[in-house]
């Protein structure tokens, strides 16, 4: 931001560090390499991962060091203060003299104190403001003239704002983390699991925290759909129906990609699965074995026949677009248990195991939808900072700080005479490329 | 049929990549013009077959989801932008490199530096054809359908691209620096050539996160969330923007800003590659 301290006073130590370009350089670096630990070290785990993952010793290190949360720890959030403190500084340090060069309007005055570029003289009879004019415009896009006594100027001037454009971005990044920060603290991050066809009027926010809802949701249906049976999934639907004192107040279909509002919140599907509702009936056939049985979702039950038992592990309304399936484990005697997935509509698939022969005649199931549930004040001011921080780039790096002037003074002798006059603080090539352009349009109606 | 395409588009780049080292080492104006040509017609080759890409993922997306209004149309037109698998992503990174390189660079690409390009852009297509990656048009998986991932694909990736120009300019500008060639660059040239790219690519990669950041919001409620892609990404953005702070207000040239540049280079391929491969995410539908 600030070129160097020399324009401020010898003021502290403290602020000259907090100014400094080195700091930043250094906190950005720093900044890289501590996410990249984020990174490489799994995040948010239990501890016992760590320790079976790490050993004792590096596992105790990383969950005592902070560094299995590093995102939420002073490892980052340390440079991350200091580094908002140094934007500050240098916003605070800079800001008042960019303004302040930016309002200063260009004038004939002003212009006068330009360094000279080139020197052109036309015949007397001829009036050169006609060329001048347009090869200003043609060159540096417009130009306004000033009468000054004896003398004409012609000024033009690109990039008048270029200073702000460094703070704009500045001060975008700093509306960034203001918003993560607002989100932190004053959002609401929870998740809702809501059964098909029931009512909720809370949200976990924690592992045993609920936060009520100021009114109630239903979940009417869900649906996954598949592209082609065993493909990938091509839609996840829940349809809603949010109600205020039992009262339907608004029906929506909340999908990926898709989220639904109502009463601050937000409501985005997140994931889903299904669940027994009452025991499974299997048909069973082996040697001289056809008949069905009841067996309950996640209890072991031994089979008719004494030669095995199985769980049902769990169950799919629509496994990967095949219709309900349900997972089976078997086991025989002392033998590894085995387990597989029995189609309801395609026993030609379905399973075998031991002696016998698997296929399904009911599964009473019924899904259930997870909903992330949002409130976040914070985004937008992420948002803001967003489109603050491209205006800003673009002033900054893609518009070239320059002024121009074209004086023009009558001698006695009626021939006019042109003095350019230019300079740009950083951007000699375009700087340079521009007076080449300039003076050779200038000089074509010239005689030298 | 277009994958085949692909493949003529890889050698077509070699071939420019030959006739730019040709042309390098008999000092000729003609064989550089030649090279420059012969990557001209790749690209346009390589654009046609993208497009070609398109129409048919937009047809067989027809197929399951028939577009009822304009509006639908549309919507179904930018979701099948052929941007949803690694293998599209190599096959536009291999696009990226060319298209901006003969853009942004313009009659300097050519010798050494042209036949980089044209070598990396040849070494992408090598590998998405030979390299044993699915190049099938699949459906779109629910997480991928939204207007956002077009603009966030292409803006990443021209990102990604620029800083393989400024990486290339800072390999040259390094080589140049231990033993001067009168046929390399010279070296002012060299470095203006590594800042500008790097502005270029650093103006794509914030458009690239900020747009996934509007998109993860609407996608998952979190417009951050510390997915390894995302952390990369926000990685590479930072040694950029260090990069940016010391030659501007440092005036930090030539070297240590080629250096610079080399190092945000690794980190770029290591949050193309390495994250897809060695780390897990939100991103891993990549590969």
């Amino acid at each position: 931001m600030s070129t160097s301290r020399i324009h401020s006073k010898p003021k502290s130590w403290l602020w000259g560090t907090l100014t400094s370009i080195r700091l930043t350089v250094f906190l950005l670096l720093i900044l890289a390499a501590v996410a990249i630990i984020g990174t490489v070290v799994p995040q948010n785990q239990p501890p016992d991962l760590y320790f079976s993952y790490y050993g004792e010793v590096w596992g105790q290190l990383l969950w005592r060091g902070g560094f299995t949360n590093i995102y939420f720890s002073p490892w980052f959030l340390a440079p991350i203060l200091l580094l908002t403190a140094n934007i500050l500084a240098c916003i605070v340090h800079g800001l008042p003299q960019a303004v302040k060069r930016v309002s200063r309007p260009f004038t004939g005055e002003t212009a006068l104190n330009l360094p000279e570029r080139g020197r052109m003289t036309w015949p007397a009879g001829v009036n050169p403001q006609p060329l001048v004019q347009a090869a200003l415009s043609r060159e540096l896009g417009s130009c306004r003239r000033e009468t000054l006594p004896n003398q004409e100027i012609y000024l033009a001037e690109r990039g008048r704002f270029r200073p702000l454009g460094p703070y704009l971005m500045h001060v975008a990044l700093l509306l960034i983390l203001a918003g993560g920060l607002i989100g932190k603290f004053w959002g609401v991050n929870g998740q809702l699991a809501l059964d098909q066809g029931k009512v909720a009027s809370a949200f976990q926010v924690g592992p045993r925290t609920e936060l009520p809802l100021h009114f109630q949701v239903r979940l009417d249906k869900f649906q996954v759909s598949y592209y082609e049976p065993g493909s990938a999934p091509k839609e996840f639907r829940s349809d809603l129906t949010f109600l205020l004192n039992g009262r339907q107040v608004l029906r929506a279909t909340c999908r990926v990609n898709d989220p639904v509002s109502f009463g601050g919140l937000t409501f985005y599907q997140a994931s889903y699965g299904t669940e027994s509702t009452g025991p499974i009936r299997l048909k069973l056939q082996g040697e001289n074995l056809n008949q069905s049985v009841e067996v309950p979702f996640r209890q072991p039950a031994e089979l008719p026949g004494g030669r095995g038992r199985i769980i049902i592990m769990r169950v799919d309304g629509n496994f990967q677009g095949y219709g309900p399936a349900v997972l089976l484990a078997f086991s025989a005697g002392g033998g590894h248990p085995q387990a597989f997935w029995v189609l309801q509509n395609h026993p030609e698939l379905g399973g075998r195991a031991g002696p016998y022969r698997f296929s399904v005649e009911s599964i009473p199931y019924r899904y259930y939808s997870v909903f992330q549930v949002r409130y976040d004040p914070g985004v937008w001011w992420v948002y803001g900072g967003f489109l603050l921080f491209l205006p800003g780039l673009y002033l900054a790096f893609f518009r070239p700080a320059e002024r121009w002037a074209l004086v023009l003074a009558k001698s006695p002798e009626g021939e006019w005479q042109g003095r350019l006059l230019g300079a740009s603080p950083r951007h000699r090539e375009e700087f340079a490329a521009h007076q080449e352009r300039l003076l050779m349009e200038l000089q074509r109606g010239t005689p030298s | 049929m277009i994958s085949q395409i692909f493949g003529v588009v890889m050698l077509i780049y070699l071939l420019a990549a030959i006739l730019f080292l040709m042309a390098e080492l008999w000092a000729s104006l003609r064989l550089q013009a030649a090279g420059r040509l012969m990557l001209w017609l790749g690209l346009g080759i390589h654009t046609g077959a993208l497009l070609g890409r398109w129409v048919e993922s937009y047809h067989l997306a027809l197929v399951h989801s028939p577009p009822a209004g304009l509006a639908a149309r549309l919507g179904l037109i930018i979701h099948h932008a052929p941007l949803s698998n690694f293998y599209d992503s190599l096959i536009f990174f291999a696009w990226c490199l060319p298209a901006l390189g003969l853009l942004a660079f313009r009659r300097d690409l050519k010798g050494y530096l042209g036949a980089l390009i044209s070598v990396l852009s040849t070494l992408l297509l090598a590998y998405a054809s030979l390299g044993g990656v699915d190049s099938r048009i699949k459906p779109l998986m629910p997480a991928l359908k939204s207007n956002w991932l077009l603009i966030h694909v292409v803006t990443a990736f021209l990102g990604y691209a620029a800083f393989a120009l400024a990486f290339g300019s800072a390999i040259l500008y390094l080589l140049q620096e231990r033993r001067p060639r009168p046929s390399l660059p010279p070296l002012p040239v060299l470095d203006r050539l590594i800042y500008r790219t790097t502005i270029l690519g650093f103006l794509l990669l914030t458009l690239g996160i900020f747009t996934g950041a509007v998109w993860a919001e609407t996608a998952w409620g979190r417009y951050w969330s510390w997915d390894p892609k995302e952390t990369w990404s926000l990685i590479t953005w930072l040694i950029y923007a260090a990069l940016l702070h010391a030659r501007l207000l440092k005036g930090w040239h030539g070297r240590r800003i080629a250096w610079l540049a080399v190092l945000g280079f690794m980190a770029v391929l290591f949050t193309y590659f390495g994250v897809s491969f060695l780390l897990t995410g939100l991103h891993s539908y990549l590969t």
